[in-house]
């Protein structure tokens, strides 16, 4: 069943529509990666669906009801997180307090449930519980990132460029985790540039280029077809 | 010896009435990156409530909620009139902002209420001494300074231990991220907003119980020390804020009482001075806040 | 550097604009504000005297009123609007002037009725008007500068808003000296009135005085210094970054503001007779600050506006509260022109910050009409391979840096070769970006040195490490948002002009076709896409022709083809300028493509250096960088 949809999703920062007529969708249980070269609008695309950015058409549907316009908050408390772009983590708060914002939305005995979770899970956590998340390496803090945005049991968790600025052994960890939730049953819609090893990962995958939804399918399918690399992602 | 004790003591009651207002401006500044030149219009709103009432022969045990409640009600109206819509824009615009609300205030009060002073009975007890080892302790001075280090702590306790606090700081690091954690920002800005009304309130209450009179421009002074001690102690810091205030207060007295008679009057001058040299030496303020430059 | 190497002979053949002639340059330098001045000036005295003519004794001295604080919001917009930082201390300003013109110019049997006590023997003498003003210019401008130092030191190390709450304990130190120090003063009541026929009755010196700040505010704005003040505003690190010293060009925004306010404060008081402290308080701060912000305090005419429209407004509110309106009573009353100016304050920053006329200026407008239609792309300068890049070497040594009990770098020693391009790669916190904050002077070291060819550079401020010639550009894009990227460019190659030889310097324009944004050269920065906003940051650290430009992540963001692309780009500008590079990226695509060397930091220490081969032979590197990748098999390596 699908559990995101976007319907013509057209995006304007003034004059210039970073994203048109953008139309996906992500089923309960499905990774699915949103692929492009810099400045495709896959960003912007994220940022209208979690409530970031107000589209200037097109609707957006999750779980049953038209989201679109909804604040982020209220997104989030019908089941939708997002692990944005460059992590933005609270510096200056410790890793505990973090994942607690996280976990704002539920009640205190589930909070405590989750992040014992979430150490079990990231086991480095718990050894910095008490650290300020400016403290963090890059790797520590891409996993507090995510750590964080499952604190919230959400349903669907979109992420920006989790591989971001990492070195590749980090990047490695990044996409194993990626592999584990999604073996875990969870719902994925990653951004990503870092395009073969995103559609490694994915169940389906759509190429963005130039604001527009250039091609789609299955990972395997998009792997194969060496012109969309050379034309959407420039890889030679 | 006691005679600096004595000064010491006087200080501190009067640097404690600083404090708990530039505690107030730290919150917001902490939260919204502004300097809230409107936080003086809180006690001047509670400086007319408590002339009205007074008028009206009710004592100072119901007054003093009474200003608290205006204080807060006010200081989140304020949020809601003026402060949500410049959520996020420049220091400049948000400053401006403040500095448009605190006029526009004073005006209303200068239409619609009274040009001129408005004077009330201060309650008897404040003038009461204790004397302790041949240190005369003001009433007064002896509860500012308790209600002042209660309001800190407790304001300590509310950022670092409940979820109110905690998003209250993920909010004031990174409004949009807090808003995808599902934190509702909205709410956590008023909350902030009548944090700092509160505190403005029970620092009115000082101030009224002091000055005993009501006029549009009540707030001014207070404003003034209250964002002097807030930026002696470096803007946002919460601990910083109380002891910035604390030293104004200390540094005012022992300037009254050693200034020549006809320089007396002077003394808010010499305080400006000393703070502008302060800020050629330390420009970050008594109390840096840590924070790594990140580029 | 050897000119040889840069200069191409086409370029001499290129119709740049910077080769057009000299006289072209400075109609537009002194031509231009002239031309705005006049049409501003036309306009306020036109339209006054227009107005006066409809008669009447008040309209007059409306008129004069109007005109005299057009100076000193003109004063105002000179600082507030170059620097962006925000002062009520003007008006504080003003006060002192004020105060001092008057005890200057008052009669010496007025001073024996009011101030007959006055200290320094200053009730006995009276100067001419002209030499009042000169007074209290001089004056004035000691106590400001007291305040600048105190200020642009905050400002530059505390941000704008601590420099804002500076100027407003100016504003009440100004007031409790002229409350209290009766002798001098006459206090908080009488204040100094001067006797009936010694004030103001020509317009003549408004007229002078309105005419010459307008000139010196918009040859302020077009110059050197101003422009450099306006990048500062932007972005305070950035301008440091590409060698300005924040500090100077505020101190002298803040002189020539003081100037002006302190000539319009004591026309104020010369026309109206009389001075009390609150002349010069917060309804004057409130009055002046609102008209400089609603008309934009960005640009002059702007400011301009803002007195007319202000006054206007005013007017209007002032003549429904008086007596002559009986309706609306509860609307309509004292109090209400008050109440207008903190709303229309309140509602300009709410909707419309940047006020009436943010960014406008008759001059630039017609200049860059002008150019529009006259410019032509210069032909991209040619960089052989064998050009060499810089010439000095970079040498950084034992450099320690600890964060309270993290320790980001230990040990660290590299010595960039000024003909490479240097690479540094390390797994995150490694200390890769920290290293580049010691090597900008951004970040102090705990311990170590660092040095520029013979000149040590371990212990400078940024800027002036910058100037020496070691330039960076930012992980996370620091540009000057409301400048073209033109501009941006032309801030950044400004500081050259220090160094004396210009012969072989590549102009601006070649530059924004070097890196491949000649086409975006008139957009605002912000509104830059991300590939097109990275290549602005390296274009505009390569105009400040370093000796050695440091590199960011500058791919970080990009996919593999602008990242490739980028590679050239670096090579090029490198060359052009003459620089040797450092560069920090993720992407081993790039960095093995566009290094000579490469150095591999971990844990704050370099652990490997060789060629790109050796880097991703060596064992050690595999280890702490490359992790399982390197075992299981690199799938689809980015590098090859």
């Amino acid at each position: 069943m699908s559990l995101l949809e976007t319907e013509n999703l057209t995006v304007k920062y003034g004059a210039i529509a970073a994203a048109r007529d953008v139309s996906i969708e992500v089923r309960t249980g499905e990774v699915v990666g949103l692929i492009g070269p810099n400045g495709a609008g896959k960003t912007t695309t994220l940022g209208a669906i979690s409530g970031l950015l107000k589209p200037a058409q097109g609707t957006v549907r999750f779980n049953g009801q038209v989201t679109t316009g909804w604040a982020p908050d209220k997104l989030l408390r019908h089941g939708l997180a997002l692990v944005p772009e460059h992590r933005r983590l609270f510096t200056d708060l410790t890793v505990l307090e973090n994942l607690k914002i996280g976990g704002v939305t539920a009640k205190a005995s589930e909070r405590e449930e989750r992040i014992q979770n979430a150490f079990e899970l990231f086991g480095v956590l718990k050894t910095k519980a008490r650290t300020p998340a400016g403290y963090l390496s890059g790797g520590e803090a891409q996993q507090l990132a995510i750590a964080r945005a499952l604190m919230s049991d959400a349903r669907l968790v979109l992420m920006d460029e989790p591989s971001l600025g990492l070195a590749p052994a980090l990047v490695d960890v990044v996409f194993d985790l990626i592999e584990s939730l999604a073996a875990a049953g969870r719902t994925l819609l990653v951004v990503e540039q870092n395009a073969t090893r995103m559609l490694r990962a994915a169940d389906r995958a759509y190429v963005m280029r130039s604001g527009e939804i250039a091609a789609s399918g299955t990972g395997a399918e998009l792997l194969n077809r060496p012109d969309l690399f050379e034309e959407f992602v420039g890889r030679s | 010896m006691s005679e600096l004790i004595q000064q010491l003591f006087d200080g501190l009651g009067r640097g404690s009435e600083y404090a708990l207002i530039a505690l107030g401006i730290a919150v917001i500044f902490g939260v919204m990156h502004l300097v809230n030149f409107a936080h003086g219009e809180l006690i001047t709103v509670s400086a007319y409530v408590t002339y009205f009432m007074f008028n009206n022969d009710l004592n100072w045990w119901l007054i003093i909620p009474a200003v608290v409640l205006t204080a807060s009600a006010t200081s989140v109206a304020i949020e809601f009139v003026a402060f949500r819509w410049v959520r996020g824009a420049t220091d400049f615009t948000q400053m401006l902002t403040s500095f448009g609300v605190h006029f526009a205030v004073q005006a209303i009060f200068i239409m619609y209420v009274s040009a001129s002073f408005k004077s009330y009975d201060r309650p008897g007890w404040i003038a009461n001494t204790v004397t302790v080892g041949g240190i005369r302790l003001e009433v007064i001075d002896l509860v500012t300074i308790g209600v002042t280090v209660a309001a800190l702590l407790g304001t300590a306790a509310l950022l670092r231990r409940t979820m109110f606090g905690i998003s209250l700081r993920a909010a004031a690091a990174d409004f949009d991220a807090a808003r995808l954690m599902g934190v509702r920002s909205d709410r956590v800005i008023r909350g902030a907003f009548l944090l700092a009304g509160v505190l403005a309130g029970i620092a009115a209450v000082f101030v009224l119980m002091r000055t005993g009179r009501a006029s549009p421009t009540a707030g001014l002074t207070p404003l003034l020390k209250g964002v002097l001690a807030a930026l002696i102690g470096g803007l946002g810091s919460l601990s910083g804020a109380v002891i910035g205030g604390l030293a104004l207060g200390i540094v005012e007295v022992l300037l009254i009482a050693r200034l020549p008679a006809a320089w007396v009057g002077l003394t808010n001058g010499f305080v400006f001075m000393l703070i502008a040299l302060l800020f050629v030496f330390r420009p970050g303020g008594l109390i840096t806040v840590g924070k790594a430059e990140r580029v | 550097m050897n000119p040889e190497t840069t200069v191409q002979p086409e370029r001499t053949m290129s119709p740049a604009l910077s080769k057009s002639p000299a006289s072209m340059e400075w109609v537009r330098r002194l031509g231009g504000p002239l031309l705005t001045s006049i049409v501003l000036f036309a306009a306020l005295v036109l339209g006054g005297l227009l107005y006066a003519s409809g008669g009447g004794g008040a309209r007059d001295s409306l008129v004069t009123q109007m005109l005299i604080n057009a100076i000193i919001v003109v004063g105002m917009q000179i600082y507030i609007g170059n620097t962006g930082v925000l002062s009520f201390g003007h008006v504080g300003f003003g006060a002192i002037a004020g105060y001092t013109f008057a005890i200057f110019a008052i009669s010496v049997e007025r001073k024996s009725v009011t101030v007959s006590d006055a200290p320094f023997g200053l009730s006995e003498i009276q100067w001419s008007p002209l030499a009042a003003i000169v007074a209290a210019v001089v004056v004035t401008l000691a106590i400001g500068l007291v305040v600048g130092l105190g200020l642009s030191r905050t400002a530059a190390q505390s941000g704008a808003i601590a420099a804002t709450v500076i100027t407003l304990a100016v504003l009440f130190m100004a007031r409790e000296v002229a409350v209290n120090w009766d002798e001098l003063t006459g206090g908080d009541r009488a204040g100094l009135s001067f006797g009936i026929g010694d004030t103001l009755e020509s317009r003549w010196p408004i007229y002078v005085a309105l005419f010459a700040s307008l000139l010196l505010a918009r040859l302020y704005g077009t110059s050197r210094s101003g422009r450099l003040a306006a990048a500062t505003r932007e972005d305070n690190l950035a301008a440091r970054a590409v060698g300005h010293n924040p500090a100077t060009h505020q101190t002298l925004a803040l002189v020539l503001s003081i100037v002006v306010v302190a000539v319009g404060a004591s026309l104020r008081v010369y026309e109206l007779g009389s001075i009390t402290p609150k002349f010069f308080f917060f309804e004057f701060t409130l009055l002046t600050l609102t008209m400089l912000i609603v008309g934009g305090r960005n640009s002059l005419t702007g400011a301009v506006l803002g007195v007319v429209v202000i006054t206007v407004g005013n007017e209007v509110t002032r003549y429904l509260a008086g007596p002559s309106v009986d309706s609306f009573e509860f609307v309509f009353r004292p109090g209400l022109s008050k109440l207008f100016l903190g709303l229309s304050m309140l509602l300009f920053m709410i909707v419309r910050p940047g006020g009436l006329l943010p960014d406008w200026e008759l001059d630039s407008w017609l200049f860059s009409r002008w150019r529009r239609r006259h410019e032509t792309k210069p032909v991209e300068a040619a960089t052989d391979e064998d050009t060499s890049l810089g010439s000095e070497v970079l040498k950084a040594e034992s450099i320690t840096v600890r964060f309270g009990g993290f320790q980001a770098l230990d040990d660290a020693t590299l010595d960039p070769q000024p003909d490479e391009v240097t690479g540094i790669i390390g797994p995150n916190g490694a200390g890769k970006t920290t290293l580049l904050n010691v090597l900008t002077g951004v970040v102090p070291s705990t311990s170590g040195r660092f040095s520029l060819g013979s000149n040590d550079l371990s212990s400078k401020q940024t800027h002036a490490i910058a100037r020496e010639g070691v330039v960076r550009t930012f992980q996370n894009l620091r540009l000057f948002g409301s400048l073209t990227v033109r501009e941006n460019v032309a801030v950044a190659a400004l500081h050259r002009s220090d160094s004396g030889d210009s012969g072989s310097q590549p102009s601006v324009e070649e530059l924004l076709v070097a890196a491949g944004i000649w086409d975006d050269r008139d957009r605002r920065a912000s509104e830059l896409d991300y590939g097109t906003a990275r290549r602005l940051e390296l274009a505009r650290a390569a105009a400040t022709r370093p000796a050695f430009l440091l590199l960011d992540e500058p791919t970080s963001g990009m996919n593999e083809a602008e990242s490739l692309a980028m590679t050239a780009q670096v090579r090029d500008l490198a060359r052009l300028v003459g620089a040797g590079v450092v560069v920090i990226d993720h992407d081993l695509g790039f960095i093995t493509g566009v290094c000579d060397r490469i150095y591999c930091l971990a844990q704050g220490t370099v652990v490997a250096v060789g060629t790109a081969d050796e880097i991703q032979a060596d064992p050690i590197v595999r280890e702490v960088y490359l992790g399982s990748v390197a075992d299981d098999g690199p799938g689809e390596p980015r590098d090859s």
